[in-house]
């Protein structure tokens, strides 16, 4: 079980409530970070500030993103040392496919579309959880870093 | 040149009457009637014989022009061009041949000319003889044809330009609308979802029905924008044309819809062989939507029938997917293709009423045609070619 946190990169309030209402529903322990755009998300995983980096167990990420959009966090998130085998979750509207494409082609581990019926988001949620944290076993500390 | 040309002076075979020799007279009355202009000048340019057609063309007369060259008759671009090309027939010592022009009433005339040099006992050439004849108007057309194939070239190129950046356009804000618009639907049913789940105490029954019909239409809504958004992608998406095998795409999509629908029994045929020359991907949602149609309206009937053929017409193959379902008042069939135009009841046939325009506008993107047939309570059957029809030629 990773207990790690999650780090919930959304700019959009209510999806980030409706979002920490599915974990609490789904009994996710988890501590979340939120941060509502991609520069903030980026200042977190990779200060330049000396401020500790945030090492997440997951990292939910919103595609349309004010300042730093999703996909650019994305690639940075890639590109550097400490943070390229983070688990990446891209989360958002968006069905297009060339979202869709580029997600994959900047090294997104899953892309998932956030359903417009909160039954439907709560259970993709619960089995994010349920993957991420408990099925899938994750980076060993220190190997990748 | 008063030489007499000999011609054949023995007796001809089987009695003919012996050839007379040929003079002077008789080789410039050849000259005369014929429509090429025929000219002969000097190593020094100096005429030396013109025939009818050059006196015609130039209004000069044969008697005037000997010793004059052509500096004397044109202007001095043109004349020193003929003298050009009368030097490289005497260089070259062999006929050649090139394009001239000349100034007339009407503008510019062009002339194609062959040029040989005659030459003396001692292989030196004494004069150069020009049969010139006049290609204006063929000229003409051809630059004509050229103009226009320009001209149509670069209609084209606006044209692709302007498609490309509506195309373009449309993509954007189908872009736009995938991101943007479905968010504040998720709000509005997130929400009522909430209300129902923590405020259901100090919410009557009637209340929470409320916030029960806000999440279905804001759900409704939701798939209308998908469906939308597909549609859309029907017009955006490059078209491929592969080699397309209709029969294993609608075994494909009933196999779905039975997979789906377990319960149903339906008498299914689909022609072996239904091949075309099409967008493989987009050709299946043809097939979903059209196949998808009659599954759902044939829903009352426990002898459903669902048939899908091909007719050759005029050369044109024509697809047929017809049904027994509920079928359609013929009198609307005008909206059918329209997006969001529904013929049923939402409560009778669930939908939202996009499909045909997905349908119609994937077909048109094939240059095809498609049309539809059909009586209330008496089946559908819709028709359609995925190739470009003959002119006037429609699906009956």
């Amino acid at each position: 079980m990773s207990d790690g946190p999650i780090l919930l990169v959304e700019d959009n309030p209510d999806d980030v409530m409706f979002t920490l209402r599915a974990f609490e529903k789904n009994h996710i322990k988890n501590e979340i970070v939120v941060a509502s755009n991609g520069e903030e998300a980026l200042q977190r995983l990779l200060p330049d500030d000396g401020t500790p980096p945030l090492r997440p167990a997951l990292v939910l990420l919103d595609v349309n993103l004010p300042k730093v959009n999703g996909l650019e966090v994305l690639r940075r998130i890639r590109h550097d040392d400490r943070t390229c085998t983070l688990p990446v979750v891209v989360l958002t509207t968006s069905n297009e496919e060339r979202d869709i494409v580029e997600s994959y082609r900047l090294g997104a581990n899953s892309y998932v579309r956030k359903p417009v019926v909160f039954g439907e988001f709560l259970n993709a949620a619960n089995l994010l959880g349920m993957y991420w944290l408990l099925v899938n076993e994750p980076m060993p500390p220190r190997r990748g870093a | 040149m008063g030489t007499e040309v000999g011609a054949e002076t023995t007796d001809g075979p089987a009695g003919r009457p012996a050839l007379r020799p040929v003079g002077h007279e008789q080789l410039m009355a050849l000259l005369d009637h014929t429509s090429a202009v025929i000219y002969m000048r000097d190593v020094d340019g100096r005429y030396l014989l013109i025939n009818r057609e050059y006196e015609r063309l130039f209004n000069v007369r044969r008697e005037d022009i000997r010793g004059l060259t052509d500096h004397d008759l044109f202007p001095a671009d043109i004349a020193d061009a003929f003298r050009a090309n009368d030097l490289r027939a005497f260089a070259r010592g062999v006929p050649v041949q090139m394009e001239e022009q000349t100034r007339g009433d009407d503008g510019e005339r062009t002339y194609i000319t062959v040029k040989f040099p005659l030459v003396d006992e001692d292989g030196r050439p004494y004069a150069v003889c020009g049969i010139s004849t006049d290609i204006t108007e063929r000229k003409r057309a051809e630059e004509q044809v050229h103009q226009l194939n320009a001209e149509l070239e670069q209609r084209v190129r606006e044209r692709t330009a302007e498609l490309e950046a509506s195309t373009r356009e449309l993509d954007a804000f189908a872009y736009s609308v995938s991101h943007d618009l479905r968010a504040p639907l998720r709000s509005l049913e997130g929400f009522s979802q909430v209300l129902l789940e923590d405020y259901a105490e100090v919410l009557d029954e009637q209340g929470q029905q409320y916030l029960g019909r806000i999440q279905a239409n804001a759900a409704r809504m939701a798939q209308m924008i998908d469906d939308l958004l597909d549609l859309s992608r029907a017009t955006r998406t490059e078209l491929s044309r592969r080699p397309t095998d209709l029969s294993a795409l609608a075994r494909e999509v009933i196999a779905e819809l039975s997979a789906r629908d377990p319960d149903r029994t339906v008498d299914v045929s689909i022609a072996d062989g239904l091949v075309a020359q099409a967008d493989p991907h987009l050709v299946r949602l043809v097939l979903q939507n059209l196949l998808g149609n009659a599954w759902k309206f044939t829903a009352n009937r426990t002898d459903a029938v669902i048939r899908l053929a091909v007719e050759a017409r005029d050369g044109v193959d024509v697809f047929t997917v017809a049904d027994n379902g509920a079928g359609f008042d013929m009198r609307y069939a005008h909206k059918l293709f329209d997006p969001f135009q529904r013929l049923h009841s939402t409560a009778e046939y669930e939908g939202t009423g996009i499909g045909l325009a997905i349908v119609q506008r994937i077909i048109v993107r094939h240059g095809g045609q498609i049309t539809a047939d059909s009586r209330p309570g008496d089946g559908a059957t819709f028709r359609f070619s995925l190739v470009p029809a003959p002119t006037d030629w429609e699906i009956r």
